[in-house]
C-alpha cells in the first residue's frame, strides 16, 4: 500500500507541486509573531499577580490626581487620557522623525535607535530578569547579574541594529526579544488603559499610513523619493534555514524576462497576479500584452538595480494604467486597483518608518520577503497578554483572531502593493473575539465541558 | 497534580495532533495556513452557536432532554460548517490549479487534494481539544486534582483529555472521508460522516448519569477508532483506483 501510494502521487522525493512551498513566506511572518506571543503569554502567567495593582497603576493615579475611579485609576474617563496622550506623544515624535529625516539627520535618527534598542534591553530586561529570577529562586550573585546583563543587553542590541553583521536568527531574536521586553512592559499597565490604548493605536496607525497628512505616510514618500532606507526596527521575513528556503539574492538575479512568476515567487505577488490574470482573461484584456511588456522590462531593470528605476516603472505603470482603464468595469469590484497590480510585478522596495522601536506598517521588502514593524509584533502581544491575565480561553481566541487579522491584511497587500497598516484588522478582530468569547463562549463551553458534554 | 500532570494531560489530549502536525503538516507551509483557517472557522462556528445558545444557560441539571436539544443543534451546525468549508477549498483549489498551469507545474495531486483535507480536519480536531479541554486545564497545573460529582472514579482533566482526544482523531478523519464524498458524489460516505459525529457527541450524554463516564469514555475512543479505520479503506481504495487510472492511461 505505502508504495501504491508513493508511486500515485507526485510524492516529495519526486516532481515538486505547487503546493510544495507556496504559503512559505507568510508563515515565515506568522512563526515569529506566534513565537512572541507566547513568551509574553509565558511570561504574563509567571509573573502577573492581577490582585497587586502594578507600580506603573499606582504612578498613572498619582499623575492623574488619584480622583476618579476605585480602582486605583483604572476607569474609562483616565484611560482614554491615558491612551489620547499616548497618541498624542506618538504623533508628535513621528513628525519629529520626519523632520530629522527631511534634513537627512540619520546619524541622529540611527543614535536614538541604538539608545532605545539598547534602554529596553537594559532596562526592562533586567527588571524582567530580576523578577523571573525571585519568582522562579534561582541562585545568581549580583555580581554575575551585573556583568551577564550589560552583555547581554550590547549584544542583542547590536544584533538588532546591524543585521548584516550577525547570523539572520541571531538578528532576528534579537528583534523578538525587544518586542517582548516592550509588550510586557505594557500588559503592566491597568485593563482599561490597555485596551483604550490598543484602540487608538489601530485608529492611528489606519490614520496615519492612509491619510495624505499622515506622518507615516510622509515619511514613506520621502523615502520613496530618496529611494533611500528608513533607519528603523523592522522584522524581515527572510529565510532563517537557508537549507529550506531558497537564497533570494540569488532568484532575484538570475530571473529570465520571460517567466515572470516561478515557483520561487512569494505568495503575496502570486495572490496579486492570479486576481490579475484572472482580470484579464475574463475581460479579454488586449493592452495587456503591451502591460506585461512594460512590466518585464522594468522588472529587468530592477532586477539589476535594484532601487534606481523605481519612479521610471512608477511612471510607465501610470500611463500603461490609463490604457488599461478603457476596459470595461467587470462584476468583481476593486478592478482598478487589481489592474494595478498586473503591470508592478517587482515590490516595492520600502515602506513607512516610524520613531523608536514602534514602527507600523507592513510591506514588501526589495528581496519580495514581509517586513512587518516591531510596534505591530508589541501590540499583538500586549492584546494576547492582557487577554492572557483573564483566561487562557481568551488567549486561543485572540490568537486566532490576530493570525487572521494578518492574514487578511496580507491579502489586502496583494492588492494594493503598497505599504499597509498592520494594525487595524487585526486588534479590531482581537477585541471583537475577546469581547465574544468572554460573554458568550466561556459560559457554554464551561456548562458543556464540566458535564463531560463534548461534540 | 502539579506540572508533570498537567503537561501529560495536555499530552494526551494533543500528543497525536502534535505528530500529525511535525511529521506531515509543518513541511508543506500552506498547509499550516489551512490549518489556521480551519481553526478559525471552528472558533467562529462555536461562537456563533454559544450566542445561540446563550440566552438559554444554564441548563438545569436534571433535564437532559435539553442537553440533547443543545448536542444536536450543535452538530448540525457544524456540519454546515463543514460544507461551507467544502465550497471555500474547492475555489481554492480552482485558484491553485490555475496558478500551476500558469507557471507549468503539474496540478493538484490526489495525495495533495488528501492533505490539504488532513490539514482542515486537523484545525477542527485541535481547536475543538484547545478549547474544550486545554483552555481548563490550568487547574492541573496546581497541586491538587479535581473530580466531578458524576464522575467520581476518574479526574476530570483525564476524562476530558481522553474525550478530547477521541473527539480530534475523530474531526481529523472524518474530514478526509467527507472531501472524498463530496468530491466522488458518494451518497452514502456523505451521510457517515454527519451520522458518525453526531453518534460520538449522543454518547457522550451518556457521561450525564452517574459513572457514566466509564463507558462513555472507551465507547468514544471505540468510535474514533471506527472512524479511523473506515477513513483508512476509504483512502486505500481512491488510491488504488487513482493509480490504476493512471496504468491505464499510460
Amino acid at each position: 500500500m505505502a508504495d501504491a501510494a508513493a508511486t500515485v502521487s507526485g510524492d516529495p522525493r519526486g516532481r515538486p507541486t505547487v503546493l510544495d512551498s507556496l504559503g512559505e513566506d507568510i508563515t515565515r511572518i506568522v512563526y515569529p509573531v506566534s513565537a512572541c506571543m507566547l513568551l509574553v503569554v509565558l511570561l504574563v502567567s509567571l509573573l502577573s499577580s492581577p490582585s497587586a495593582p502594578s507600580p506603573l497603576a499606582v504612578s498613572i493615579a498619582a499623575a492623574t490626581g488619584g480622583g476618579g475611579g476605585s480602582g486605583g485609576g483604572d476607569d474609562i474617563p483616565t484611560a482614554l487620557v491615558t491612551a489620547l496622550t499616548f497618541v498624542v506623544a506618538v504623533t508628535a515624535a513621528t513628525f519629529l522623525l520626519a523632520l530629522l529625516f527631511y534634513l537627512r539627520c540619520t546619524p541622529c535618527l540611527r543614535a536614538y535607535l541604538g539608545f532605545s534598542a539598547l534602554s529596553v534591553l537594559l532596562v526592562l530586561g533586567g527588571q524582567v530578569a530580576l523578577l523571573l529570577l525571585s519568582r522562579l529562586r534561582l541562585p545568581l550573585d549580583a555580581v554575575s547579574f551585573a556583568l551577564l546583563l550589560p552583555n547581554a543587553a550590547g549584544a542583542l542590541a547590536l544584533a538588532a541594529l546591524a543585521p548584516a553583521s550577525v547570523p539572520i536568527a541571531l538578528h532576528q531574536a534579537a528583534l523578538v526579544a525587544i518586542a517582548v521586553l516592550t509588550a510586557f512592559w505594557f500588559t503592566l499597565l491597568p485593563e482599561w488603559t490597555t485596551w483604550a490604548l490598543l484602540v487608538a493605536m489601530a485608529i492611528y496607525d489606519l490614520a496615519a499610513v492612509l491619510l495624505p497628512g499622515g506622518p507615516l505616510r510622509v515619511l514613506l514618500q520621502l523615502a520613496i523619493e530618496r529611494n533611500e532606507e528608513i533607519p528603523a526596527l523592522v522584522y524581515e521575513a527572510r529565510p532563517v534555514d537557508p537549507r529550506h528556503g531558497r537564497n533570494w539574492r540569488l532568484w532575484r538575479e538570475g530571473r529570465q524576462p520571460g517567466a515572470d512568476l516561478d515557483v520561487s515567487s512569494t505568495t503575496v505577488e502570486v495572490i496579486g497576479e492570479v486576481f490579475g490574470r484572472n482580470l484579464d482573461s475574463n475581460s479579454g484584456n488586449s493592452s495587456s500584452p503591451q502591460v506585461h511588456g512594460v512590466a518585464t522590462s522594468a522588472g529587468d531593470a530592477n532586477n539589476s538595480r535594484p532601487r534606481a528605476t523605481l519612479a521610471a516603472a512608477l511612471s510607465s505603470a501610470d500611463s500603461t494604467i490609463a490604457q488599461a482603464e478603457e476596459v470595461p468595469v467587470l462584476r468583481e469590484h476593486r478592478v482598478a486597483v487589481a489592474e494595478m497590480s498586473v503591470p508592478l510585478i517587482q515590490p516595492r522596495p520600502e515602506r513607512s518608518g516610524e520613531e523608536e522601536e514602534d514602527e507600523d506598517g507592513i510591506g514588501l521588502s526589495s528581496s519580495g520577503a514581509i517586513k512587518l514593524g516591531l510596534g505591530d509584533f508589541i501590540f499583538y502581544s500586549v492584546l494576547v497578554g492582557r487577554a492572557a491575565m483573564y483566561d487562557y480561553m481568551t488567549v486561543y481566541a485572540c490568537y486566532l483572531a490576530i493570525i487572521a487579522g494578518l492574514g487578511i491584511t496580507l491579502l489586502l497587500l496583494a492588492f494594493f502593493r503598497t505599504a499597509l497598516p498592520a494594525l487595524p484588522v487585526s486588534i479590531t478582530l482581537g477585541v471583537v473575539f475577546y469581547v465574544l468569547t468572554r460573554t458568550l463562549l466561556e459560559e457554554f463551553v464551561v456548562q458543556c465541558s464540566t458535564n463531560l458534554l463534548m461534540f | 497534580m502539579t506540572v508533570a500532570a498537567g503537561l501529560g494531560y495536555a499530552l494526551i489530549a494533543l500528543g497525536p495532533a502534535f505528530s500529525l502536525f511535525a511529521g506531515v503538516v509543518a513541511r508543506k507551509p500552506f498547509l499550516v495556513l489551512t490549518l489556521l483557517s480551519s481553526t478559525l472557522f471552528w472558533l467562529i462556528s462555536l461562537i456563533v452557536l454559544s450566542g445561540i445558545w446563550r440566552g438559554f444557560l444554564p441548563i438545569k441539571s436534571g433535564t437532559w432532554w435539553a442537553y440533547a436539544i443543545l448536542i444536536i443543534t450543535s452538530v448540525a451546525l457544524q456540519e454546515g460548517t463543514r460544507l461551507v468549508f467544502w465550497r471555500l477549498y474547492k475555489k481554492m483549489e480552482e485558484m491553485l490549479d490555475a496558478f500551476a498551469d500558469r507557471i507549468s507545474k503539474p496540478r493538484l495531486s490526489l495525495t495533495d487534494k488528501m492533505l490539504i483535507s488532513l490539514a482542515g480536519g486537523l484545525g477542527h480536531g485541535v481547536a475543538h481539544a484547545v478549547f474544550f479541554c486545554l483552555s481548563l486545564l490550568t487547574p492541573a497545573f496546581g497541586r491538587a486534582t479535581f473530580y466531578v460529582e458524576r464522575c467520581s472514579k476518574m479526574p476530570f482533566f483525564l476524562a476530558s483529555a481522553l474525550i478530547a482526544l477521541g473527539f480530534l482523531v475523530i474531526h481529523t478523519f472524518s474530514m478526509i472521508i467527507a472531501f472524498n464524498a463530496y468530491d466522488e458524489k458518494k451518497k452514502c460516505d456523505q451521510i457517515v460522516v454527519p451520522v458518525v459525529h453526531l453518534a460520538a457527541a449522543v454518547m457522550t450524554l451518556v457521561n450525564l448519569a452517574p459513572g457514566g463516564c466509564l463507558i462513555g469514555t472507551p465507547l468514544l475512543l471505540v468510535m474514533a477508532a471506527l472512524t479511523l479505520q473506515y477513513c483508512w479503506r476509504v483512502a486505500c481504495r481512491r488510491l488504488t483506483e487513482h493509480q490504476h487510472r493512471q496504468l491505464n492511461d499510460n
